[in-house]
């Protein structure tokens, strides 16, 4: 080999070589440099229009000391939020609050595990887009953290440690989706509330946490966290709030019922399977949307003191039927009254009627108060339990 | 690039090796003259002075008591056979070698040789060079007066180790015998196990100073010519001085010195070896080494073990997986745990990483520093427990054991989690005992590549080992065949091992002569009724 092929050889190895250790690190952040955010409050203040973050993050060395000795507990004087740490910074916008942050903070915040957004409640009447916006641009906020509408501040709701998870984000978030396991309130993760957003016609949706205040186990008040209702958006603003009923008719509507019960006078049933479906018709501008719902439950609870007969479980299955109907009418009238539609009625005739669906938009706020919703539902009891005459008899 | 060095110490070698034989053509060979006395003249000038190197003289007592000399190395050759096989009938028999041998002494030599000496193997030579190298290998040399031809007796009789269980290939089921040091009881063993008269052992002599014998093995008719060959050929262009184990055939042969993985296999297990020839392979063994070479080498060889094939082969299958698992752990664990804490920590589910962090709060150094650290600490102690006289190997452990485990953790230098990382690693590496070293090299590669670009440098580093091993070849045969090239047949026993009676052909990756390994069909079928039921009834 000449001279010159062996100098290209060996230099095509060098330049294959070199660009990866020149590349560097710059990529690696060692996991006691950074501080791992559990969640995030945003709060708009509604006279100036500053934008407030709160920051929850996690304290690694607390969760150390706190599962390996007893003794670590005890030296923050009972304070329950010893694991996690929050922090808040103010700015003109989301990033300039979080350019702020680095003011007083010693670590690189990391955001990949956040659990929740918590969104004050008067920021989200004045409407939270540009926060929406900071969070789909990056990518390493995931689309799948929950989002949450505080009854007051955001910054008051993170940091009440309640339950039994020691960072309380992780039990907030596991909070919201323990009660839409059991169907009370949507869980709402970020990436369908965009999508909810985007659609134009249908109304975002995500579940409100208030606090109150409960008796601790030395007799002292203790705040806790509980889930008070739905906030319904227009748009980016927040313009009312479904209650417990009216988020069940919701989600019966919207096919998100899983677990949980039905309760209706002298019966409580268990929800074995639900299925939801919205179909629409259109007929010389008038639109006619029908909510059919399937469910299958099981009897856990009968307080009549009767033999349970084939009547009477037809019976049960009827009134179940009505208690259903009379729940998402419920959502209906609520989300009519706020003219908001939560249950996504546009989408549905828009995927039907592509045609006249462009003449419809424009009108849909008109359109929708006055469209005619019919609900049919049929219910089917599966099992009475484990026994079929009554233990005692009046 | 290591083909420019090669090339270049190529052609130093053959002009050197040109020198050498035109040295050994202008001596010519020496013949033994009829003097006794120059010829033992010559014998002492060659052998020196050395203690160990034995010339009795003697008197044959035929007519005229002719003068002779017995010529061995002591502690090489069977004193017992030399005492009553060799000296006595010499000195002895005096009445029988009188009556029949008459003045001439050719004659003598000859009949010495046919109906004197009760021993085995006896050759004739005139040159005496040949009588000093096989002296020096354990044969009894005698020499007569008068006569030019040398008696040359096979006697060989050393102390040698006896058969012991392997030690490094350990098997449940399997045969407990091991290979030893001396070639004719490794041949004796491949022997007793392949009876067929096709079973070949080729013998040459390596080594200038050395002169080690070493046998190629192969089954006629199975392995294909051109491999033995080859092999032939390789061991033919070995100009060394000594061989003095198997690893030095090994590293002159092998196909890719440059590569850190092997192209040769090694095991110290007569049955793993016969196999291994039965499939169409070739073995090389080596006087002095209680290991077999066996070429060509497949990369899933070092997966398979003898277990596999003597218990029924579903847990065989399993613990295929499991040795893959392991071989692929111990390369990539530290490295993917170091690119995850470091790049990529949103992969952690989050409570995973909530602990994890908790763990590395406070640590001096970063998280790849650690690992190395770790890994050279155990590297260390694997050494340290394997150079260690046997005595104080415990104590190696114990300390060893109490640092990586406890101390390390409760001192603040490396996290909980780093340790039980490097500890599983450790354990895993050892499931594939072939590729234990390797594997230390290339997890080491890993985390370093870890350290610089995360979970893409160990891509980086992945694709250039796959394509390394894809253009690997052992004497031809492609090093990652059956799988790549993808030969269908030949992967009943890479991933799984089918059964015996479904295996029927050899692996005809290896190109044997003769693919039939056995008779299709013999699945062995549940039969309802109880044999020879219809003669009774």
């Amino acid at each position: 080999m000449k001279r010159g092929q062996r100098f290209i050889t060996y230099a095509v190895i060098l330049l294959i070589i070199f660009p990866v250790f020149v590349s560097g690190c710059w990529d690696s952040h060692e996991l006691n440099k950074i501080s791992i955010v559990s969640g995030l409050g945003w709060d708009i203040d509604t006279n100036t229009g500053e934008i407030t973050l709160t920051f929850q993050s996690i304290i690694p060395s607390e969760i150390k000391s706190s599962s390996s000795s007893g003794g670590g507990g005890e030296q923050k004087g009972g304070n329950p939020l010893h694991a996690i740490r929050l922090d808040s910074s103010t700015g003109s916008s989301p990033y300039d609050a979080l350019n702020r942050y680095t003011q007083h903070g010693s670590r690189r915040t990391f955001y990949q595990h956040a659990q929740v957004y918590v969104f004050g409640k008067g920021g989200a009447q004045q409407g939270i887009y540009p926060l929406l916006d900071s969070i789909a641009r990056n990518p390493i906020n995931r689309p799948n953290v929950l989002m949450v509408v505080a009854e007051k501040k955001a910054g008051d709701i993170l940091g009440i440690q309640d339950g039994i998870e020691n960072i309380q984000a992780i039990g907030m978030a596991a909070e919201i989706k323990l009660s839409a396991d059991f169907s009370k309130y949507p869980a709402v993760t970020y990436l369908e509330f965009a999508n909810r957003l985007m659609s134009e016609t249908t109304a975002p949706i995500a579940p409100m946490i208030g606090t109150f205040e409960d008796i601790g186990p030395e007799g002292e008040k203790v705040k806790k966290t509980r889930i008070t209702g739905t906030a319904v958006f227009k748009g980016d603003r927040m313009i009312g709030q479904l209650n417990e009923r009216e988020s069940r008719g919701l989600l019966w509507a919207i096919n998100k019922i899983k677990n949980g019960f039905v309760i209706i006078p002298g019966a409580n049933l268990e929800i074995i399977q639900a299925k939801s479906k919205i179909v629409p018709e259109l007929q010389d501008d008038q639109i006619k949307i029908t909510i059919e719902i399937n469910e299958e439950s099981n009897l856990v609870e009968y307080d009549d003191h009767q033999e349970m007969t084939t009547d009477l479980l037809q019976e049960l299955e009827n009134i179940q039927a009505q208690e259903i109907e009379s729940q998402v009418r419920a959502a209906v009238e609520k989300s009519r009254a706020l003219n908001a539609d939560v249950f996504g009625f546009g989408d549905a005739v828009h995927r039907k009627y592509k045609k006249e669906w462009q003449g419809l938009k424009p009108r849909w706020d008109e359109i929708y108060p006055r469209i005619e919703v019919v609900v049919k539902v049929k219910t089917h009891v599966n099992e009475i339990g484990d026994i079929n005459k009554t233990l005692m008899r009046d | 690039m290591f083909r420019l060095f090669t090339r270049k110490t190529h052609r130093a070698r053959t002009s050197s090796n040109k020198n050498q034989t035109q040295a050994k053509q202008d001596r010519s060979p020496v013949c033994l003259s009829k003097k006794l006395e120059g010829n033992i003249q010559i014998l002492r000038e060659s052998l020196g002075q050395s203690s160990d190197v034995i010339i009795r003289d003697m008197k044959i007592n035929s007519n005229s008591n002719v003068d002779a000399a017995v010529v061995y190395i002591d502690g090489l050759v069977d004193r017992d056979l030399l005492n009553r096989d060799i000296l006595q009938p010499l000195m002895f028999n005096l009445q029988l070698i009188r009556d029949n041998v008459s003045q001439n002494r050719s004659n003598l030599i000859d009949f010495i040789k046919s109906s004197v000496l009760t021993v085995g193997q006896i050759t004739e030579t005139e040159d005496i060079d040949r009588v000093i190298s096989e002296v020096l290998s354990g044969h009894i040399a005698i020499l007569a007066e008068g006569v030019t031809r040398a008696l040359l007796i096979d006697a060989k009789g050393w102390k040698e180790r006896s058969i012991e269980e392997p030690k490094n290939e350990v098997s449940i089921r399997g045969p407990k015998d091991s290979l030893t040091e001396t070639l004719r009881t490794n041949t004796a063993l491949l022997r007793r196990k392949i009876r067929d008269p096709r079973l070949t052992f080729e013998s040459l002599q390596i080594g200038e100073r050395s002169k080690t014998d070493v046998a190629v093995a192969y089954i006629k008719g199975i392995t294909p010519d051109n491999l033995i060959e080859e092999i032939n050929q390789r061991l033919k262009r070995i100009d060394t001085d000594a061989i003095l184990d198997v690893g030095y055939i090994e590293q002159f042969i092998e196909d890719s010195p440059a590569s850190l993985f092997p192209t040769v296999g090694i095991s110290e297990r007569p049955d793993v070896v016969a196999a291994r020839i039965l499939e169409g392979r070739a073995a090389i063994l080596v006087d002095g080494s209680p290991m077999a070479l066996m070429v060509p080498f497949l990369f899933i060889e070092g997966f398979q073990n003898p277990d596999d094939y003597y218990a029924r082969p579903f847990f065989a299958a399993l613990v295929r997986w499991v040795r893959l698992l392991g071989f692929l752990l111990s390369v990539y664990l530290p490295g993917i745990f170091v690119s995850l804490k470091v790049f990529h920590p949103e992969l952690f589910p989050t409570p995973l990483l909530v602990s994890v962090a908790a763990s590395r709060e406070g640590l001096p150094f970063p998280v790849v520093l650690e690992a190395l650290l770790m890994l050279l600490l155990f590297e260390i102690l694997r050494e340290a427990g394997l150079r260690m006289p046997r005595s104080l190997g415990q104590a190696v452990s114990i300390v060893g054991a109490l640092v990586i485990g406890q101390a390390a953790v409760s001192a603040g230098l490396v996290g909980a989690p780093m340790v039980i990382v490097i500890a599983t690693t450790a354990v895993a590496s050892f499931l594939v005992v072939p590729y234990a070293d390797l594997g230390a090299l290339l997890r080491l590669i890993m985390t370093v590549a870890a350290g610089f670009l995360g979970l893409m440098g160990i891509v980086f580093i992945s694709i250039e080992i796959l394509s390394h091993l894809a253009s690997l070849r052992s004497l031809g045969v492609p090093y990652l065949s059956p799988v790549s090239p993808l030969n269908i047949r030949g992967l009943k026993d890479t991933f799984v091992r089918a059964p015996l009676w479904a295996m029927d052909s050899r692996p005809v990756c290896l190109d044997p002569v003769d693919t039939r390994r056995q008779a299709p069909g013999q699945m062995p079928q549940n039969s309802k009724n109880r044999p020879n039921q219809g003669e009774s009834q």
